[in-house]
C-alpha cells in the first residue's frame, strides 16, 4: 500500500531557507586548522586525537574554527561555545567527575519533553556553556533524509545552537547538542512551522519509536516497519509529549529476527516480524550455491578465500534447532522446528527466502541498567497479523500494558522491571493469553510460572481416600 | 474536568515537596474520585500545564510535575 502521509508534506529548498552563504560555510583552509589552537589547554581531551579512528575532539576544532571565522552576529549564541564545552570536558577528566548540572524545568511550551536541561556548574570559568541544553528531534522512520532537509538544519542550528549534532542517540532522535534557554521556542517554531519537524521524546514519555529500513529497502522484511512506526508515533502523540507513565516506554521495530535496531534489547515493547508458514526454498539456487556458482552471504566475506562453500558445515550444522537437512541434493527444513533465526536464509539469500504468512513477535521489558540489571526481552506474544491502521496491536497490547505499568509500576520502574516484580502470570493476566511454551528459556529453569489453582483439575484439595485407593502409605 | 483540576491543584499546593510524580498526583486525585481514570488525571494536567498553573521538571530521563511559581522558579 502507498505510503499516505498524515498532512501535505511540503517539499524543503535549502537555496529558499539557507542562513549561511557558502563562503561562511567554507570558511577556513586546512592549513590554518593545522594552526589552530582553542582558548583552553586541553592536553587530555587531545590524546583522543590520537590513533587513526575519527575523534570527536578533532570534530569540535574544526567546528570552533568554523565559528570563530564566522562575525558574531551570525551566530545567536557566542560563538566559543565548542571551545568552552572541550575546556570543560578538559576539567572533568582531571577531577574524575562532571560539571553538568542535571535537570530543570525548561522546554517548549505545551510539552513535557523533547528538551533536556542540562547546565555548567563552572560557569564563570565557561560563560558560553551556562546553558547547554538539548533538542532531541523526531528522526523521520528509517532516517531517510533529503540533503536539503539535512542541509537546513545544520544551519539552524549553526545559527541558534552549538552546530553540534548527534547522527543520531541511541532512541532514534537527531540530537542538537547545546543551546541557551532563549533559543528552544525560536527553534521549535522553526522546526514545527517551516521544516514540519516535530520534537521526540524524554522524560517519563513515550520516546521517538524507531524502526529498521523496513520494506523501503530490504527484502527480508516481514512487516512494513517504517508505516508501523510512523503510524504509532502519529497515534500516541500525546504519550510522546505529555508525560504521565512512571519511567521511559521505547517501542522498537524490526523488520526481521535479524534485529538491525535491536529491538530485542532496546525496547521496553519490541516489534520483530516473523512468518508462520515455510520458508521459501528455490532448490535450483541451492545447487547453484554448493556448486559455487552463487557466492554465500551476499559476497559479504569475498575479502579472503574461505575455500569451497560447504552447505553442511556453514548452514546445516549451525542451524540453531538442527531442523535442516538434504535428501539427495535436496535442502529439507522441518518448518516447525525452525525458530527464525535467519541463519540460512542470510547466508544463501537466493535459495531461501521467509515465508509469506507474514506478522510480528512482540517482546517486552527490555532495559538497561537502572533498578535491576541489563535485561534482554521476554518473548510474550509468538504472532500477531499486522494490518494498518493496528488497532489489534494497539487496543489487545500496547494499552492493556500501559494501563497495568501506570497502575502498579513504581516510580522509575521500567516494564522489564515491573514484569520481574510482579511475575508473568500476572503479566499474561493482563494480556489474557494463555502461557506458552515460547515464554520460558527451559523447563525448571524459569521461576516465573506457576499454577493457579482454577488452571488445576480439581484444584488443591484432594480426596485422601481416592489418594490412598492408588497409594498405600 | 474542573474538578480534577481542583484537586490537582489542591494537591500540588498542600504538598511537603514542590515537585511531585504523576502517580503520587494520581494517587490523590483518586482519594477524593475513586472512579477517575489515569487518563482523565492526565488530561487535567495538561489542560493545567496550558494554563501555565502547572509545570514539568524534567532530569531529562524521568518527568515530575510541579505548581509554577513554586520551589525552582527560575531556569536553573
Ligand atoms: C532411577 C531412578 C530415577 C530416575 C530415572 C529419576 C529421573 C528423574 C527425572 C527425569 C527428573 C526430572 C528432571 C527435570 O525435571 O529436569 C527427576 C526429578 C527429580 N527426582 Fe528423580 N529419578 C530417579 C530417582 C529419584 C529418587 C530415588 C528421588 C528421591 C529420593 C528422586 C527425586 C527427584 C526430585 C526431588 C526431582 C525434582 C528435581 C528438581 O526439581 O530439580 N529421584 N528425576
Ligand atoms: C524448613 C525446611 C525447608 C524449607 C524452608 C524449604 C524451602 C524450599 C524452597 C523455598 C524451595 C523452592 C521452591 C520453589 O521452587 O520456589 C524448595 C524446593 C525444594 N525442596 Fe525444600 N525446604 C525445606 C525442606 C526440605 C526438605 C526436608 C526436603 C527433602 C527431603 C526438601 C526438598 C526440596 C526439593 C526436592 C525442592 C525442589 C522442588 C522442585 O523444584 O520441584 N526441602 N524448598
Ligand atoms: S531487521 Fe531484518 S528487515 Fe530490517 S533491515 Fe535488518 S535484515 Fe532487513
Ligand atoms: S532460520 Fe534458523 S532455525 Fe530456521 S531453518 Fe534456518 S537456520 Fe534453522
Amino acid at each position: 500500500m502507498a505510503f499516505e502521509p498524515r498532512e501535505e508534506q511540503k517539499q524543503l529548498k535549502y537555496q529558499e531557507l539557507r542562513i549561511f552563504s557558502d563562503e561562511e560555510l567554507h570558511n577556513y583552509t586546512e592549513e590554518e586548522l593545522k594552526n589552530f589552537k582553542i582558548k583552553h589547554d586541553i592536553p587530555f581531551c587531545e590524546e583522543l586525537e590520537k590513533g587513526r579512528w575519527p575523534s570527536f575532539v578533532a570534530d569540535a576544532k574544526r567546528e570552533a574554527l568554523h565559528r570563530k571565522k564566522l562575525a558574531q552576529d551570525r551566530m545567536m549564541i557566542e560563538r566559543d561555545v565548542v571551545e568552552d564545552l572541550l575546556g570543560q570536558l578538559e576539567v572533568s577528566f582531571k577531577h574524575g567527575e562532571t560539571h553538568w548540572k542535571h535537570g530543570g524545568i525548561v522546554g517548549v511550551f505545551g510539552y513535557g519533553g523533547g528538551v533536556i536541561g542540562r547546565y555548567s556548574d563552572l560557569q564563570e570559568q565557561f560563560p558560553s556553556i551556562a546553558h547547554f541544553h538539548t533538542m532531541r528531534v523526531n528522526q523521520p522512520a528509517s532516517k531517510f533524509y533529503t540533503s536539503d532537509y539535512l542541509r537546513t538544519i545544520c544551519d539552524l542550528w549553526e545559527y541558534r545552537g552549538s552546530g553540534m549534532m548527534n547522527m543520531h542517540g541511541s532512541t532514534g532522535d537527531i540530537i542538537f547538542l547545546g543551546t541557551f534557554t532563549e533559543q528552544l521556542e525560536p527553534i521549535f517554531f522553526e522546526l514545527g512551522h517551516v521544516l514540519q519537524q516535530d520534537l521526540g521524546g524524554s522524560g517519563s514519555n513515550l520516546r521517538t519509536p524507531s524502526c529498521c529500513i523496513g520494506k523501503a529497502r530490504c527484502e527480508w522484511s516481514c512487516i512494513d516497519t517504517q508505516d508501523m512506526c510512523y503510524e504509532l508515533t502519529h497515534y500516541y502523540q500525546d504519550e510522546l509529549h505529555r508525560p504521565a507513565f512512571p519511567y521511559k516506554f521505547k517501542f522498537k521495530f524490526d523488520g526481521c529476527p535479524n534485529g538491525c535496531v535491536a529491538s530485542i534489547a532496546r525496547s521496553d515493547m519490541s516489534f520483530i516480524g516473523t512468518w508462520r508458514d515455510e520458508i521459501r526454498i528455490d532448490q535450483e539456487a541451492v545447487k547453484a550455491y554448493m556448486g559455487g556458482e552463487i557466492m554465500p552471504n551476499g559476497g559479504a566475506h569475498s575479502g579472503r578465500d574461505w575455500g569451497q562453500f560447504d552447505i553442511h558445515k556453514e548452514v546445516i550444522n549451525l542451524c540453531p534447532t538442527q531442523c535442516m537437512w538434504m535428501e539427495g541434493d535436496k535442502l529439507m527444513i522441518d518448518n516447525k522446528e525452525c525458530t527464525r533465526c535467519m541463519h540460512c536464509i542470510n547466508v544463501m539469500p537466493r535459495a531461501l527466502r521467509p515465508g509469506k504468512d507474514t506478522g510480528v513477535s512482540i517482546l517486552l521489558g527490555a532495559k538497561a541498567p537502572i533498578l535491576e540489571g541489563a535485561q534482554m526481552a521476554l518473548l510474550t506474544i509468538p504472532f500477531m497479523k499486522t494490518d494498518p491502521p493496528y488497532d489489534n496491536i494497539k487496543e489487545k497490547v500496547v494499552e492493556p500494558i500501559w494501563d497495568w505499568w501506570m497502575e502498579e509500576g513504581k516510580n522509575r520502574e521500567r516494564l522489564g522491571e515491573l514484569i520481574q516484580r510482579q511475575g508473568i502470570p500476572k503479566l499474561i493476566e493482563v494480556l489474557g493469553i494463555p502461557a506458552m511454551p515460547q515464554m520460558v528459556k527451559e523447563p525448571r529453569s524459569n521461576p516465573y510460572i506457576f499454577w493457579k489453582e482454577e488452571d488445576v483439575p480439581g484444584g488443591w484439595k484432594r480426596d485422601i481416600k481416592d489418594y490412598r485407593s492408588r497409594h498405600k502409605r | 474536568m474542573d474538578d480534577l483540576k481542583k484537586a490537582i491543584l489542591d494537591f500540588a499546593e498542600n504538598n511537603k515537596k514542590s515537585k511531585f510524580y504523576f502517580s503520587d498526583m494520581e494517587k490523590a486525585v483518586k482519594v477524593e474520585f475513586p472512579d477517575a481514570k489515569a487518563r482523565d488525571v492526565k488530561k487535567a494536567a495538561t489542560a493545567l500545564v496550558n494554563e501555565e498553573k502547572l509545570i514539568y521538571f524534567s532530569t531529562g530521563s524521568s518527568t515530575m510535575y510541579g505548581l509554577k511559581g513554586r520551589g525552582q522558579t527560575e531556569d536553573h
